[in-house]
């Protein structure tokens, strides 16, 4: 039973209302209408993309599209649950489309099997978010720069071995709402008696606040200045993982791949000289990033993926739903330490 | 790392759930490289599971979760070698034997009874026990290991928040007060009739009285007089054929008139406010969005609980003879009903009513639950299992979700692992506790069911008196000790000081009660366990980072307004208080008992575990985090 007595562009219906039960009861109707309104690109069908999609699928956002030129091979397909055991050799995204539709199917699932490089400008404005993975720093700049001004919210995520980050920029002006209690005022009764029970306002009322936030680029929040002291003094408090993401970021940029366990010999021994250029060119000390590094940064680990994948894809969620504070701007995991971090690097 | 995972696919482990946190496990323990695992769960699969248990499909509802986990696994992982369980882990055929097969066990559950004996099937067969928890945007995973970390029962855990008989039935000041009356009145009405439900005006209540010899002298006189509390709500209403306006005008105008006269309840509050159905005018709301979060007026729950009442009586004749309901929140009518009994009485106590949607989260005791939360803790569970299965119990965390990062930018916040508490109840080597009762006023059914099942997580205690002679007061088989149920414990000599040993030898679990004798428990309190922290009213507010939550619960907010202990609350880790539907299969032996009983007539009741599966699923709910 629809109520029809108003016609909105929105309207929920019951079967939505029955699946989304119980993530309408955390984040309300007006979230999850926004998100049954946007569209999002999804570069990059590993280990993180796939859990990426899981729980943007799941959230019922209006469309996904998944992206991915590459092929799938046993390695690939072991990373993640969307891949059928046969498509050794398919394109990626086209492999995963099926199970990943299934997943929900009042999400438009599409798979694109082009290379991101290729895709001409207009092709991301079509969207409301774009989440990249796998994907070089040229490109994720490139895209960060294209999109940030049209308003579409710009997200990237990859997962290293025991590490992983994910990077969001929403642009210059991001509204959302966050849900405050309401403040409960004494009560209108003129006793304070021992007796007295509350008044009748009812304790669980909250408020909505209106909030606007504003972020750096890609580009700014890579491109740090280092030698400044307000800078050198942040240092204690700079997880070292923003540079572990660095060192990673040009080795893929240089190799045109991650580190790989069947190359771990040589590529150990490229990532501490990457290590040493780029801390040296930031003006900085090769401590801040100790060898042991290199053991734990080789192929996506499961659990991580899962992990990442759950706060970059919530945090998709928040950005499009515009509700509850997003996080600023980096979150960085260490799956050794099960500790996870937000930071925030860039433009003040 | 390598190493690690190339032993990982000769390691066997059990996973105790396939819901939300489960379905996640899954995925990642063998996309992770294990390969033999176990998984079982009691529950079939709804269709409000699917917004974050992946691995269902629609076309999966009613289906036993863990074999269409097991089976949608298999698909992408056809090596792993899944056993799946559709049964309760609080099955005897699960006993310590079954669990010394495994090198470690990960609860995916949602209730504390069943963490309770999970955990002491853990520590009987030194078995590494991972446990978690999700609630909204929150969740929390540790690790238990016996005679090196706190084990789940080491830090009491706040039980159930539940209300005063007196405001429930005379000053509610708060819808979930409303919505545990409408509760109360549905099972007068229509279920199983229950002492602690009681529905009408509290003419007993201590604040009515100007002095306290009045309270005892209204008390007397209202059973002598045959007023509203004589005759039993049930029997009342049966001699009106359930007419729903005469039940409307007892319960909205009759009984509040009543409350009235209880001049000094209303001193110092605002009074009631009768309502009488021929003077009812009014309009329901409409409006956009759902229609269940639409708030309709008086009228429209006026006509909505009119509805109900004939619909449930219909299902009542029905049934025939003796019939009972059980309430269930996804039966339309059961929740129709509470949603209008509820809205009527916050009405005439002045407060704002709530919405079907609303009315529906309390009363049924819902968590939210998204796929996001569990996606993160099941990754940090398999993080946590790789160290302990390599014995890395020093860099073992505690590790809490949290929704905002805390002031030192922490979201993930990783804590040490605490070592056992000496005095646990269930881990140290001599376990003893001091429950401090009546004794004249204590039947053992009672001492059975709400204190050593309960309270203390027993599934079948075993009670020796330490009188000398061993007399055994209750026995776990069936029937050997039936007779002395409704017998007091000081039938037995059980006196002040008298000493109980009570085994459970599923749990392998022995315990030792020592009994204080008292007559000065307040009003509604059966027991007390010496040692406890008083119930202190909840207070929502985030988890401290490093502290171990220790009390408080996501229900802060929802108090349970249940009855029984089936449904939980929970602290350090949180537990669903969802209230399952009800022919669904409980956790605790306790509550399916008590649904037995309603589904007499269904099939033959040769063996119950039958009967159980038989029954339809319960809407799984989410593993909650506590909030302190």
């Amino acid at each position: 039973m629809i109520d029809t007595i108003e016609k909105e562009d929105n309207i929920i219906s019951e079967e939505e209302a029955a699946q989304y039960d119980r993530q309408i009861r955390l984040w309300g109707l007006d979230a999850q209408k926004r998100l049954r309104g946007s569209r999002v690109l999804l570069v990059g069908l590993r280990g993180l993309g796939a859990e990426v999609a899981k729980n943007l699928i799941l959230a019922g956002v209006k469309g996904l599209t998944l992206l991915d030129h590459e092929q799938v091979t046993e390695e690939s397909r072991r990373a993640q649950f969307l891949i059928p055991v046969d498509a050794d050799g398919q394109n990626q995204a086209q492999a995963s489309l099926e199970r990943a539709q299934l997943l929900n199917p009042m999400v438009e699932v599409k798979a694109d099997t082009d290379a991101v490089e290729s895709k001409p400008d207009y092709f991301f404005f079509q969207f409301d978010a774009v989440c990249l993975t796998r994907c070089s720093k040229d490109l994720m700049v490139r895209v960060d720069q294209l999109c940030a001004s049209r308003n579409i919210k710009v997200f990237c995520g990859d997962v290293y071995g025991y590490h992983g980050y994910m990077f969001s920029d929403l642009g210059q002006e991001h509204h959302y709402v966050e849900e405050k209690p309401k403040v409960v005022k004494g009560s209108n009764e003129a006793n304070d008696g021992p007796e007295a029970k509350k008044p009748k306002v009812d304790p669980n009322e909250t408020t909505m606040v209106k909030k606007t936030i504003s972020f750096s680029s890609l580009k700014e929040a890579l491109e740090v200045d280092w030698t400044n002291e307000k800078a050198k003094s942040s240092l204690k408090r700079t997880p070292a993982d923003y540079f572990l993401l660095q060192v990673l970021l040009k080795f893929r940029t240089d190799k045109g791949r991650d580190p790989q366990p069947d190359s771990f010999a040589e590529d150990s021994q490229l990532l501490l000289q990457i290590r040493d250029d780029v801390l040296e060119t930031m003006g900085l000390s090769s401590e801040l990033l100790p060898n042991t590094f290199v053991s734990y940064c080789f192929s996506e680990m499961a659990p991580v993926c899962a992990v990442v994948g759950g706060v970059l894809g919530q945090e998709i969620v928040k950005a499009l739903s515009q509700r509850d504070a997003p996080h600023r701007n980096f979150f960085f995991f260490d799956g050794l330490k099960g500790s996870g971090v937000v930071d925030y690097f860039g433009s003040k | 790392l390598a190493f690690v995972l190339r032993s990982l696919s000769s390691c066997r482990v059990l996973v105790v759930g396939a819901g939300g946190i489960g379905c996640e496990l899954l995925k990642n323990l063998v996309l992770t490289g294990f390969k033999k695992i176990e998984v079982i769960d009691l529950d079939t699969i709804d269709v409000s599971n699917l917004n974050r248990q992946f691995l269902f499909q629609k076309k999966h509802v009613g289906k036993s979760k863990a074999q269409v986990a097991k089976e949608s696994v298999l698909r992408f992982c056809p090596s792993a070698n899944i056993t799946a369980y559709h049964d309760s882990i609080m099955n005897p055929d699960y006993n310590v034997e079954f669990f010394r097969n495994f090198q470690l066990v990960m609860n995916a559950l949602d209730n504390r009874a069943a963490r309770n004996h999970v955990n002491r099937m853990c520590l009987a067969a030194d078995i590494p026990l991972i446990e978690s928890g999700t609630a909204g945007y929150l969740g929390q995973v540790t690790v238990i290991k016996k005679g090196q970390t706190e084990c789940y029962e080491c830090q009491p855990k706040p039980t159930q928040k539940t209300f005063p008989g007196c405001t429930i039935r005379n000053t509610p000041s708060e819808p979930i007060h409303c919505i545990v009356w409408a509760k109360y009145l549905y099972n007068q009405l229509f279920g199983e009739e229950d002492a602690d439900q009681e529905v009408s005006p509290d003419t007993a209540d201590p604040e009515a009285a100007w002095n306290p010899a009045d309270a005892a002298a209204r008390a007397t006189a209202s059973n002598k007089d045959g007023d509203i509390k004589r005759v039993s709500t049930k029997e009342w209403a049966r001699s009106t054929g359930y007419d729903p306006v005469k039940l409307f005008n007892k319960l909205f105008k009759d009984d509040i008139m009543y409350l009235l006269t209880m001049d000094k309840l209303w001193k110092k509050r605002k009074a009631p406010l009768p309502l009488d159905w021929t003077e009812i005018h009014h309009l329901g709301a409409c409006g956009t969005g759902l229609k269940d979060q639409q708030v309709l007026g008086v009228q429209g729950y006026a006509q909505l609980f009119h509805r109900s009442v004939e619909t449930l009586r219909s299902q009542l004749i029905e049934k025939g003879e003796g019939a009972e309901l059980v309430w269930d929140k996804d039966d339309p009518p059961a929740m129709d009903f509470v949603t209008a009994a509820a809205n009527l009485r916050m009405n005439v106590f002045s407060m704002n009513m709530k919405s079907r949607f609303d009315v529906k989260s309390m009363a049924g005791n819902i968590i939210p639950a998204i796929a996001t939360t569990n996606a993160v803790i099941a990754g940090l569970i398999v993080l946590e299992a790789l160290k302990t299965l390599n014995s890395e119990f020093d860099q073992c965390r505690t590790i809490f979700l949290n929704k905002q990062p805390n002031p030192r930018k922490k979201l993930l916040v990783p804590c040490a692992l605490d070592p056992p508490n000496p005095s646990c109840y269930v881990c140290a080597s001599k376990p003893e506790v001091t429950v401090k009762l009546n004794v004249h006023k204590t039947i053992v059914q009672a001492l059975q069911d709400k204190i050593l099942k309960e309270k203390f997580g027993m599934v079948a205690p075993d009670v020796q008196i330490e009188d000398g002679k061993g007399t055994i007061l209750i026995s776990s088989e069936e029937g050997e000790t039936e007779a002395n149920n409704n017998k007091f414990l000081s039938d037995f000599g059980i006196r002040n000081g008298s000493r109980l040993q009570v085994d459970d030898f599923l749990q392998d679990y022995t315990l030792l009660v020592n009994l204080i004798h008292s007559e000065e428990l307040e009003k509604d309190v059966e027991f007390e366990v010496v040692g406890d922290a008083p119930d202190k009213a909840p207070t929502p507010s985030v988890p401290e980072e490093g502290k171990n939550i220790a009390n408080g619960n996501k229900d802060s907010a929802q108090p349970s307004t249940s009855s029984k202990a089936a449904e939980d609350d929970d602290v350090l880790i949180v537990d669903s208080d969802e209230e399952p539907s009800s022919s669904t299969m409980e956790a605790s032996p306790e509550s399916s008992n008590r649904k037995r009983k309603h589904h007499g007539t269904d099939t033959d009741d040769a063996a119950s575990k039958r009967k159980r599966l038989d029954q339809q699923p319960a809407d799984d709910d989410e593993d909650i985090i506590a909030l302190d």
